[in-house]
């Protein structure tokens, strides 16, 4: 194999890398993000949830609840080390727990959790907790929880914020998602819209 | 069996012959493509084919020997690594940087440029945490598109070699390139990065959003989140970042393109990536969608569809063990997560099973066999966290990757290792019958042999080579983020995820230090160039071979008896070398 050869592919490797770059690295993404501001503007800027000029957080992503007038969600790893705003005030996000669900530290978290959830809420008595309230998400910021979850918390969160239990659950189902072609995925509720809702920030979910 | 597991059950069958009917007819219109056919896409695409070609300097008619043909595709990935080593290293000083970030370390440069290069997107660090929207678009988003349509041009070769009458050269590299990613990579990945931004994954060169959190929560002496009202708590967080970018455009080409790496460390567990169920099936469906077409192209190119067919068989049949045996395991749970029934795993008003590292709006079923596709077809995305899925299901994982992409593997180069396969099967069953090894009508020599053979050992010996690197050096295991059995599996799935050219992880692993970097940067380019070297020479060598009629009882390549047999080879060739290290790890957790 003469130098040559060599060569003169490096050079073809060199200009094609070169096209590849404007064509598919800048050209394609601003195509691609002109029609989204076009089109669909709120979802291609994170599908941000705003209320009286109040930036609430992505329809996208999870927040930790724990308080008594709220909904909780999937348990997070938050993390405040990673990203700073802009006068260096920590900004919370998460990770994946990366527990092997047959571990014995999973075996322990599951029960802390079991306890904690059962102890806020008396009402439920020993019936078991559903499992998304006890485990970590794959991404570890699961915006949603299932209707099995949402509904076992309606009477506390009725009894923290004085709203009737038909009340709840009318909220609860606005948050609601159905599975695509009631098959594909699962049903379940976005737990920032129902929390915004109980506090009276948002009236209706935004861009359903 | 559970109503839900087999509800999970016939909802991946179905999708699964959706795919096979979609690549049916996709691949005519691939192997049209590629083989400079008149089409209505080339009457649309074909003047811009013919402006890179020119400016490339490559011409469809220069079809090259082997040699010049390797030449051209290990130039394409050193130099494709080479410019995105040096983005990654310089984004501190590149555009397109709104949070800031500095230029990444040597090491972990090095790593992520071989990883992207290769097609396999093992990442060492979160994207979202650690690089600028210009390393994200310029630098990953472009090596998505070029290492698949690499892996592509060299099936394509391999299969001209195949067809061959005996004179003819294996096609130009660049053309081939050039093609693929004009006619089939972007037409794709502009439909699925559209369907994203309207489901909801952020299109954008805006900074990262910060918002405002309902519950605000403290901040121990250590940086530990507390509960905000906690004693240890020193200081109050009281808002949270959501971070944007360009993400649609690069999730859409990492889904298709067998790459695996996504816009953020969550990968298409995160809402932003894979907002919906919608997306969910469509990301799931594109890692398949691409290697089963190029089976089916197979069958078209050697002019003997029955051989395409029969190759698909033998894929869908493993694919379809390893979902079943998959998404048992995690319907069943564990007893770890039951909780002496405290906890309900049951299906009513939620997804039934093992909901650990899992999403909500996807569910235990779907993210089962999402983790099945993706380390069957070499592509490393997930839509959960790999290290939340039951024992059982991991061995799963990691057997589909330790067979060397076989299981569909990446674009093209599973193809590629497949056919590897087929070669070893001929010669070892051909052997059994008493007849002279013939393949495609050519005659099997050693050297033939040899390139079969060193092309599907290569990915195994890697792995346990890098495994071992890992258990043995002190330094290299101190990543291993685990005890005993749980630390040599994180490291066994890494040295096996890096040498499949997957790109799957198990999150406990702590991947960004010097030495698994470089072991495992090693690995990958060891793992992609040594099989492509293989599949191209071997191409080469078939190329030039004259077929000669079929012989009465010969043996039929395309019949069930064979079918099984290459089932049986691959089988073999794959427990052989991975059991031992399997069952030091995930067995032994399986089991205790």
């Amino acid at each position: 194999m003469s130098g040559r050869v060599i060569g003169k592919a490096l050079a073809r490797a060199a200009a094609l890398v070169a096209i590849a770059t404007l064509a598919l690295g800048v050209l394609y993404p601003f195509a691609v993000g002109a029609v989204g501001r076009m089109a669909f503007p709120w979802q291609a800027q994170g599908s941000i949830i705003e209320a009286d000029g109040v930036k609430y957080g992505s329809a996208q992503v999870g927040q930790p609840f724990s308080d008594d007038t709220h909904m909780w969600g999937r348990p997070t790893v938050a993390d405040a080390t990673l990203f700073q705003g802009a006068d260096g005030q920590p900004l919370l996000w998460y990770g994946p727990d990366n527990l092997s669900p047959a571990s014995q530290q999973f075996a322990q978290r599951v029960e802390e959790r079991v306890a904690a959830v059962r102890a806020a809420h008396p009402d439920r008595g020993n019936a078991p907790v559903p499992s998304d309230l006890v485990t970590v998400s794959g991404s570890g910021f699961d915006p949603h929880i299932s209707p099995a979850a949402a509904e076992y918390q309606v009477g506390r969160i009725s009894q923290a914020t004085g709203r009737s239990p038909q009340e709840v659950r009318a909220i609860i189902r606005q948050c609601t998602e159905k599975p695509l072609l009631g098959v594909i995925g699962q049903e379940r509720v976005n737990v920032l819209e129902v929390n915004l809702m109980l506090d009276g920030v948002l009236e209706a979910v935004p861009n359903r | 069996m559970s109503d839900e597991l087999g509800a999970a059950l016939f909802e991946a069958a179905a999708l699964i012959a959706l795919l096979v009917a979609v690549a049916l007819p996709l691949s005519s219109y691939v192997v049209a493509a590629m083989e400079g056919a008149p089409s209505m896409a080339r009457k649309v695409m074909g003047p811009l084919e013919r402006g890179c070609a020119r400016i490339v300097g490559a011409r469809p008619d220069d079809s090259m020997g082997w040699k010049r043909y390797l030449v051209g595709a290990v130039a394409l990935t050193v130099v494709g690594m080479a410019v995105l080593f040096a983005i990654l290293i310089a984004q501190g000083v590149l555009p397109a940087n709104p949070e800031s970030f500095p230029g990444l370390p040597a090491d972990t440069a090095f790593n992520m440029a071989a990883s992207f290069a290769t097609n396999t997107d093992w990442q060492a660090v979160a994207g979202e945490a650690r690089l600028s929207y210009f390393s994200q678009a310029v630098g990953l988003a472009v090596q998505n598109f070029l290492s698949p349509a690499i892996g592509i041009a060299v099936a394509f070769a391999l299969m001209r070699g195949l067809r061959s009458a005996g004179a003819g050269g294996l096609g130009n590299f660049w053309i081939d390139v050039i093609r693929a990613v004009l006619y089939v990579l972007l037409p794709l990945a502009l439909v699925g990065a559209l369907i994203g931004v309207a489901q909801g994954t952020p299109q954008t060169l805006q900074p990262y959003e910060t918002v405002q959190l309902l519950e605000p929560v403290g901040v121990d002496a250590e940086g530990n989140v507390v509960e905000a009202d906690s004693p240890e708590a020193v200081q109050q967080v009281t808002q949270a970042v959501v971070p944007l970018g360009p993400q649609a455009s690069q999730v859409a080409i990492k889904q298709l393109g067998t790459n695996g790496g996504g816009f953020n460390g969550a990968n298409s567990a995160s809402a932003l990536e894979n907002p919906t169920p919608l997306t969910n099936l469509l990301q799931c469906g594109a890692i398949m969608l691409l290697p089963l077409t190029l089976i089916f192209c197979f069958g078209r190119m050697v002019g003997d569809r029955r051989q395409g067919r029969m190759l698909m068989a033998v894929v869908i049949a493993m694919l379809a063990v390893a979902v079943a045996v998959c998404m048992a395991a995690e319907y069943a749970a564990t007893p770890q997560l039951l909780d002496d029934g405290a906890v309900y795993v049951g299906g009513v008003e939620q997804s039934a099973g093992n909901m650990e590292g899992k999403e909500c709006r996807i569910g235990t079923g779907e993210t089962a066999l999402w983790s099945v596709f993706t380390t069957a077809a070499a592509h490393g995305s997930s839509n959960g966290s790999m290290a939340g899925l039951t024992p059982l299901s991991q061995v799963v994982a990691l057997v589909l990757m330790g067979l060397g992409e076989v299981v569909g593997g990446g674009a093209g180069t599973g193809l590629s290792s497949l056919v590897g396969f087929v070669i070893l099967t001929v010669f070892i069953a051909s052997l059994m019958v008493g007849r002279a090894p013939e393949y495609l009508g050519k005659k099997i020599g050693p050297a033939e042999m040899r390139l079969a053979v060193i092309m599907v050992m290569a990915p195994a010996l890697v792995m346990l080579a890098a495994a071992a690197v890992l258990a043995l050096v002190p330094a290299a295991s101190a990543s291993a983020g685990g005890d005993g059995a749980q630390g040599f599996t994180n490291m066994l799935y890494a040295a096996v995820s890096a040498g499949a050219n997957n790109g799957s992880a198990l999150g406990g692993f702590e991947a960004d230090a010097p030495w698994p970097n470089l072991v495992l940067g090693l690995e990958m380019l060891l793992g992609r160039l040594v099989p492509i070297g293989c599949a191209v020479a071997l191409a080469g060598r078939m190329a030039v071979l004259k077929p000669s009629a079929a012989q009465v009882g010969a043996l039929s390549a395309s019949g069930p008896l064979f079918a099984v047999l290459l089932v049986a080879v691959v089988l073999l060739v794959g427990a052989l070398s991975l059991v031992p290290a399997l069952a030091l790890g995930p067995i032994a957790l399986a089991t205790a």
